[in-house]
This record gives C-alpha cells, structure tokens and sequence, in this order.
C-alpha cells in the first residue's frame, strides 16, 4: 500500500508540476515558531478597512489595522478602551465637538509603498484621509452608511467628489471643517448633531487609518496589500485558498488586560496579564467552506477552533446540554455565548394585504411555534424572542415578555384569523412568505412555516431564492413578508433601533417600511442622547410601541457554541471583537501532545 | 488541410459571437440588476449610479459604439474582463491563477480514468459473458447509480478522517501531491463506471469484427490482438470523447475542488454562481465555449490521422 502510495504520489507529483506548474513549496516551518491555524468559512473578499463589509475580511483585516479605540478583551458588559488613542476623547459640553490625542510612536508596518520601505509614523491625518476617502464616491465604498450625515464638511465633500471625473481625480488636500488635525498627534472632529455612538463606530474596522503613499503606490490592488499599524502584517495570500499572516516586528507595545470580569481570574483568563502580546508568531488560515472536512480538521487537531455543525451537534453536545465523554477525552472545550442577534419574519407594511391588517400580523405572529423552531434548526442554540433587543444588550427589557401579545398560541392566532378575514372584508388572499436559500435547510424551514401556518388556517406559500434575489425584491419592496435578521454592530440598542425608522426604509436598513410617528420621534431625541437610565428607558419605550404595532413575527435571538481544543489559551468569547488573535496563546507542547492522543487511539 | 483548418477556424466565429449573445442576454438583461449587492447596507440612490457609471451599466445595451454588447464583444477579443464585482479582483488574475490547481486535479484523474477504464474495457469485452463481465458490468451500474457527493463524503471521513491514508483538506504545509491525490482517487472510482461501460460498448462492436477472427485464426496473441490492432480499431469514438473532455479539464471540478480546498476554476465558477458575480461566470462561459471549439476542431484532425479513409473534404 505504502510503495503504491508514494508511487502514485510521485507521478502526481510530476504531472502537477510538468503540466499546472504548481508551486511546491508549502510555507517554510520554523519549530521555534508558534503558529496558529485557523479556518475561515467565507472567502476574504478583500483586505482594504475602508470597503470592508463582510465578517470574514473583517475578521482578518482586523488583525492587521487598528482604529482609535477597542473593546476590552476580558470585561463584560462591553466595554471600550483605547487603542490607537491616548485616551478616551474629550467631547464638549455640547456634545458637537470630539478632540482625541493619538498616540505617538506608532508606525505603519514597513511596506515598498514608504520611502525606503520602512513604515512611517501614524498621524492624525491618516484617519482623516481613510474617512475621506470613504466619503468619495468614486471610491464606491459600503461603509458611507457610518459618516452620513454626521461630520461637518463631509458631506459637502461627497458632493464635491461627484463633481470629479474619476477617482485619481478627487483632492484629498481639500478641507473639510469638521475634520482637522489639531497637530500630529491630535485630531478633532466636529459632529452636525450629537451622535454618542460615535465612539462604537470609531472601534469598527472601516474608521481604520490608511497610509495615503499605501493608496497611491497600489492604487485599485490595495485590496491585496493593507498596510495597517496592527499586531499581525500580510506575508501571503493566496486568494481563494489560504490567507498567512505574521507578527509585525514593529507593533506598538500592547499588554494583555490586567483586569476581567468576574470568574476570569479562576477560569485561567488572566494568566498572561501584563504579558506582552502577541503571543503567536504566524496565523495561517484555511478556507473551508463545507462542514464536513472543517470538522474533521478540527478533530484532526489542524485546526484550533470550530463551530458546532448542525449534523455533528449530537457528536460533540450530549442531552444535557454538556460536551460528550469523546470530546472531554480530546481536551475539547465549549464556550457558549449569547450573540447580539434577533432573527425574525419581517412584513412589508406598505403591502396591501399585510401593511393595514395587524389581526392577521397578529395572526402569523402567534402561529409560529419558536421553540419547536428553535429545537429543530438550531439543536437549542437560541433563546425566543419577544422583542427585536437580544439580551445581550444593557438596554434589553426584561418585561417585554408580558407586553407582547404574539406569542405562540394556535387558538389564538385562529381567532384573529377571523377579525384579519373582518378587517379584510372576506377571504383572506394567498401570502407570499420569501425566504433566502434554495437548500435542504431552508426548504425545511418553509415547510415546519408552512405547518404552523395552516394550523391557523391561513394560506401562505413559500417562495424559495439565492441570497441577491432575496435582497433585491427586499430593497425594491417586492417582498410581501420575509425571513431575515440582524445582528448588532455595537452593544448599542440604537443598532436595531434604526431598523424601524421610517427615513430608513428600503433600500435602507428598515425593510419592513414601518412608520410610526411617535417611534420616529423617540428615535430622533435618543439619537442625540448621551448613555443614560432615561436613554436605556426611552430605548424599551421604542421596542414597546414597535412590538405593540408587529411589524415582525420576532423569533430568537442567537446562542453561540464555539468549541476549542486546549492548547489554545485565553480564548474568551466576544461578540463585538474581531482582532483578537493577539490575546491568544498556543501551548505547542499540548498539541504535541493531542497528535500523540490520536495516534495512540487508531 | 490548412484550408480545412481556415474554413474551421472562420465557422467558429458565428459560434463564439452567439455564446457571447447568449451570455450578454442571460446575464445583463435577464439576471436583473446587481448593484444593491456592490453598494451594502444603506447605500442611497447616487452610490448606486456612480456603480452602475463604474462597471459600465449606465450606458445603452445595444445600438451603440459604447454600448454595453460592443464592450462585452470588446472585453471578450481582448481577453480583458475586468474585476469582479465581488472582490474587486482582476478576473483574469482569477482565471489564470485557477487553472494549475484544476488540471493539475482534473488530469491525474482524466488519465487515471482513461487508461483504467479502457484497458477494463478491453477484458471484459474479450471475456464477455463471463463472470468477470458480469460483475465488472453490475458494479459499473452501481458506480453509476450513487451520487457523485457520496463518493466525496465516504472517501473523506473514511480514507482521509478515519484511516489518516490521506489528507482531510488542502494544507499549506503540503505538496499538491499530496493533498491532489485522494480527490483524484475519488474522482477516478467515480468516472469508471460510466466510462468502463461507454468503453466496453466499443470494444464489443470491435471485437465481434472478421478482422478480430482472422487475428487469432492467424494466431496472434490475445495482448497483441486487443491492444494492436482492436485498440487502434477503436479509436474513432475514444477520441470523440478523450478530446472532448479536454476543455472540461480546465474548468475543474466543482464539487471535488470545494470539499478538498484545491483554488481552481471549478471552485471560481461555484463562488461566482453564489454570489452572482456574472461577470466572472460570463468569462468564465466564453473561455469553456473557446475551448469547446478549438478542441472539436482539434477532435477532426484526429480522425484523419487515425483513420486514413476520413478526407479533409
């Protein structure tokens, strides 16, 4: 077998490299080197902050740049500390003007596109350039969405770039007053309105600062070379395959956190604190799209973390909720942590039949069996919803349990069948329900909606798309009502709350085109509020009047499930976080050690 | 045959200007619009213009020295593509860096596939009806029968997961031997049924010939008469499908390239159908029709030189 193996290995091997002249030579392996592997289960669509928009490239691009301010790794609830900056910023009493100090000694990774190739030093002009840059039209950036309508002068600025012919042509010298560089090292930017969740934004990638000599000496390829001020830099990415990264000799002195929440010193979060960090030399990190060969590379102990593939829930979950004997035999660990999500059925309130019948909103609303659905598509990783704020949230409310009226009740959801068919003035037509995929999970999920619904007795067929039809008949307001989600951007209820904000309606975020005046004013005055009791109330009064008004069949809010083996230290779940590679840490003689555990198993 | 090979070559042109109609039609007038995906979240109405003005959607779709058919035909002969909406990537880069990984994939499989099939191919029709035959035949059906996803998913968790003969995933620790090999092995079990019996259907036309009898009445050995002179027979057909398959080498295997990492073009064309990257699926459409042609072109000078009574007429 073994003769015939290496024969057959040979000739592939010449065939390979006589006719695709393939690269044989894999990444060159240090053993002192610790290394991490990792698997992504999307492809990296790019690596440029400012046109990022998708969790994946987040995911990576995050290890690579910086942005003025970061979650703290350990604490919960979540909270923000400096990054980039000094310090928190200073904002002015009347809440318009944010003066934040950046910190000094900090340098772009060295990189062909500097004089010399040595990174310079980071200045406050790096960020307004990025933040102008996403303000150009021309650039086509997806994150627009963050400045508009925010800054003093930059919208202004956007307008002015429409006026230009291309890209190349836009002046990025041009002033724009709400954006200035008080020196060096201090940057000042002046809002149009209060906005307190500037500082959520200013720790999301997209605000990234980007060396200008980086856009100019790669133009359009910056997507495949970000030069950022990161813990990690780039060494080799090839595209649709493998992504490695490796420690930036020249990062900034970070430490890991000193301090944690409660239960983080006993549970062995706090042993590298003080320690410098990163603590790993390269990150490799595999695309793998099917569950199947990403599940068996974890168990194979390649890679070092994985979800829990709904087919294999039974193999690594026992009944009681806990890991099975054969993954505590692996030294595997579970994490489970509540997303920031809320999944629903959303209605288009401009439909005809659904928009001006609540009874039959109502209706669907109490048809839907959530903790069956829950049981089935999720093996119990979710918790019901009765509003659209996940718990995780400060501002979550407890009692909105007691103020939702649709909740899971057959009975029910037939006698409002009834006043719909009143309200309607007789036979209630056919709805149309659209749900994004065409596989075997979501048909399975139409026909368990399908179930629920007739129980009601109400009509309501399927209709089945990939995932670009669905969003088109979305923001072209085609869909009668629809499956869909969110999950927060930032521990802020605001996130979801712009979801139903009638300025916001398709083609913007708030797809089911509601529109409530007294939301609408509540949204506009705690937009402009600092954190509070009152805002944190305001914000449950909002969810109340939207839930009272069910323009969604709210169905659950998601539970993570994150499992890893135990040569990877300080791995600590955080919903917000995205570079946090740095943190960990890879006990090399413990994974020696598993690949000897398997060996002596077979 | 250089006038043959002109006048072939000229028949082709109508042929690729209707893939590319074709193509044009299906992706940019039937499809439907695709800038809501470009733009993101929230993007308002001059966002979406300024993309339509970038990939060239502004402008009119016909009847035009600009129009969106003329650059499609433009790009097309040029072989320039453009990016792909998705990543931004040049699609050329995609297409160029994809095609190692998918033949140096899809040839060990192809040639494995060919060379085992017809040389089965070639002993079961010699000892047709008997026992070996009908076994051979049966598991041929069977082969046949179980989706080709099952192959994949039995050979990785057993062969790879649970026997560790071979690599679970592409590893960049590893030569693409190595991790080349038990897809390859999957795609090569997979093929033979269905080719074994194409194979064997020739071999039995051949082999009940005169010239078969007069063979072995002049007492040759069955090796020299099966390989000698049945083979070589034979060939007309073989070569329909061997050259014939060529084209469809380059452009991988979907299914095999996404369960075992390898970057190729199947992989390319399976992200792009996912995303609707049109763009790349319509070059990706052209260069398979390209390829289709020149290889049948290809396929009908094989016929005259392996069989002299065929004319370039």
């Amino acid at each position: 077998m073994g003769f015939a193996l290496k024969l057959l290995s040979t000739a592939f091997t010449i065939v390979l490299l006589l006719v695709a002249g393939c690269d044989n030579s894999g990444p060159v392996v240090d053993s002192n080197e610790v290394v991490s592997y990792g698997a992504l289960s999307a492809k990296v669509r790019g690596l440029d902050p400012g046109d990022i928009g998708d969790t994946t490239s987040s995911a990576v691009a995050s290890q690579i740049f910086e942005c003025l301010y970061q979650y703290n790794y350990l604490k919960r609830p979540y909270k923000l500390i400096t990054q980039l900056a000094q310090d928190m910023p200073q904002v002015s009493d009347d809440g318009l003007t944010y003066t934040i100090r950046i910190k000094k000694g900090v340098y772009f990774a060295d990189d062909h596109c500097f004089e010399g190739g040595n990174g310079r030093e980071l200045k406050a002009d790096d960020f307004i350039f990025a933040w102008k840059r996403i303000a150009n039209i021309k650039y086509l950036s997806k994150n627009w969405w963050i400045f508009d309508g925010r800054i003093v002068g930059l919208d202004e600025f956007r307008e002015y770039t429409k006026t230009c012919k291309s890209r190349a042509e836009v002046d990025y010298s041009r002033p724009v007053e709400g954006l200035t560089a008080r020196d060096d090292h201090t940057l000042v930017i002046k809002l149009k309105k209060p906005w307190s969740q500037i500082t959520y934004l200013l720790a999301h990638l997209p605000t990234a600062p980007i060396a200008k000599e980086a856009v100019d000496y790669y133009g359009k390829d910056i997507i495949n070379h970000p030069v950022g001020t990161g813990p990690f830099k780039l060494k080799l990415w090839h595209r649709g395959s493998y992504i490695e990264l490796v420690r930036n000799p020249d990062f900034r002195g970070e430490v890991y956190p000193c301090e944690g929440a409660a239960g983080d010193l006993e549970n062995g979060y706090l042993a590298d604190a003080g320690r410098r960090i990163p603590m790993i030399d390269r990150v490799v990190l595999v695309l793998v799209q099917e569950d199947p060969p990403r599940w068996f590379l974890f168990l194979q102990g390649k890679i070092e973390t994985s979800g829990i593939p709904k087919d294999n829930f039974n193999e690594a979950i026992d009944q009681k909720g806990v890991l099975t004997a054969d993954m505590r035999k692996r030294n595997i660990h579970l994490r489970i942590f509540r997303d920031p999500s809320t999944y629903w059925l959303g209605f288009n309130m401009e439909d005809d039949v659904l928009g001006r019948n609540k009874p039959l909103r109502e209706a669907i609303s109490c048809a839907v069996d959530r903790e069956k659905y829950i049981e089935l598509f999720t093996n119990n990783r979710g918790e019901v919803a009765y509003g659209f704020i996940p718990p995780l949230m400060k501002a979550y409310d407890p009692q909105i349990k007691q103020m939702t009226k649709g909740t899971y009740n057959p009975e029910k959801a037939r006698q409002l069948v009834k006043q719909a068919e009143a309200v309607y003035g007789g036979k209630l037509p056919r709805l149309t329900l659209s749900m994004a995929g065409t596989d075997v999970v979501a048909r399975q999920a139409g026909q368990f909606y399908r179930r629920c619904f007739k129980n009601a007795g109400l009509d309501i067929q399927i209709d089945y798309m990939d995932w670009p039809t669905f969003q088109n008949k979305i923001k072209t307001k085609s869909a009668q009502f629809f499956s869909l989600g969110w999950i927060a951007d930032y521990p802020d209820a605001e996130n979801f709350l712009q979801l139903f904000y009638s300025k916001n309606a398709s083609p913007g975020p708030n797809n089911f085109n509601y529109s409530n005046p007294e939301f609408d004013k509540i949204y506009e005055q705690i937009a402009v509020m600092p954190d509070s009791p009152e805002r944190t109330e305001l914000y449950r009064k909002a969810e109340r009047i939207v839930v009272e008004d069910c323009p969604a069949v709210f169905l659950l809010h998601g539970v993570a499930y994150v499992l890893h083996h135990d040569w990877v230290h300080n791995y600590k779940p955080h919903a917000f976080g995205y570079g946090l590679t740095k943190y960990r840490r890879i006990d090399t003689a413990k994974r020696a050690a598993y690949k000897e555990l398997l060996r002596a198993s077979r | 045959m250089t006038v043959y090979i002109i006048r072939r070559l000229l028949y082709t042109i109508p042929i690729v200007f209707g893939v590319l109609l074709v193509t044009f039609l299906l992706f940019n007038v039937v499809a439907g619009d695709v800038t809501d995906q470009i733009a993101g979240k929230a993007a308002s109405a001059e966002t979406r213009e300024e993309i339509r003005a970038e990939y060239g959607w502004d402008k009119p779709m016909f009847f035009a020295w600009d129009s969106q058919f003329f650059n499609h035909l433009k790009n097309a002969v040029t072989f320039d593509f453009g990016r792909s909406w998705s990543d931004r990537e040049l699609i050329i880069d995609k297409v160029k860096r994809g095609a190692g990984p998918s033949l140096s994939l899809t040839i060990p499989m192809f040639l494995g596939t060919l060379i085992i099939s017809i040389s089965l191919a070639l002993i079961v029709a010699f000892l047709r009806g008997h026992i070996v035959d009908v076994v051979v035949v049966l598991l041929c059906v069977a082969g046949m029968s179980i989706p080709f996803l099952s192959f994949i998913l039995f050979g990785q968790y057993f062969l790879a997961f649970k026997w560790d003969i071979f690599p679970v995933f592409f590893w960049p620790d590893l030569s693409p031997a190595h991790y080349v090999l038990l897809p390859a092995l999957i795609g090569i079990v997979a093929g033979l049924g269905g080719n074994l019996r194409f194979y064997r259907t020739v071999m039995l036309d051949e082999i009940r010939n005169d010239y078969v009898r007069t063979a072995f009445a002049k007492g040759l050995s069955v090796r020299r008469v099966l390989f000698r002179h049945v083979l070589k027979n034979a060939m007309i057909p073989i070569i329909t499908q061997v050259v014939l398959a060529i084209p469809f080498l380059f452009l991988g295997s979907l299914l095999l390239e996404r369960f075992f990492g390898i970057p190729g073009l199947g992989y390319l064309m399976i992200e792009a159908i996912g995303a609707r990257d049109f763009q790349v699926i319509s070059a990706m459409t052209y260069i398979g029709a390209i390829l289709f042609v020149v290889f049948n072109l290809i396929t009908d000078i094989c016929y005259c030189l392996v069989d002299p009574r065929i004319t370039f007429e």
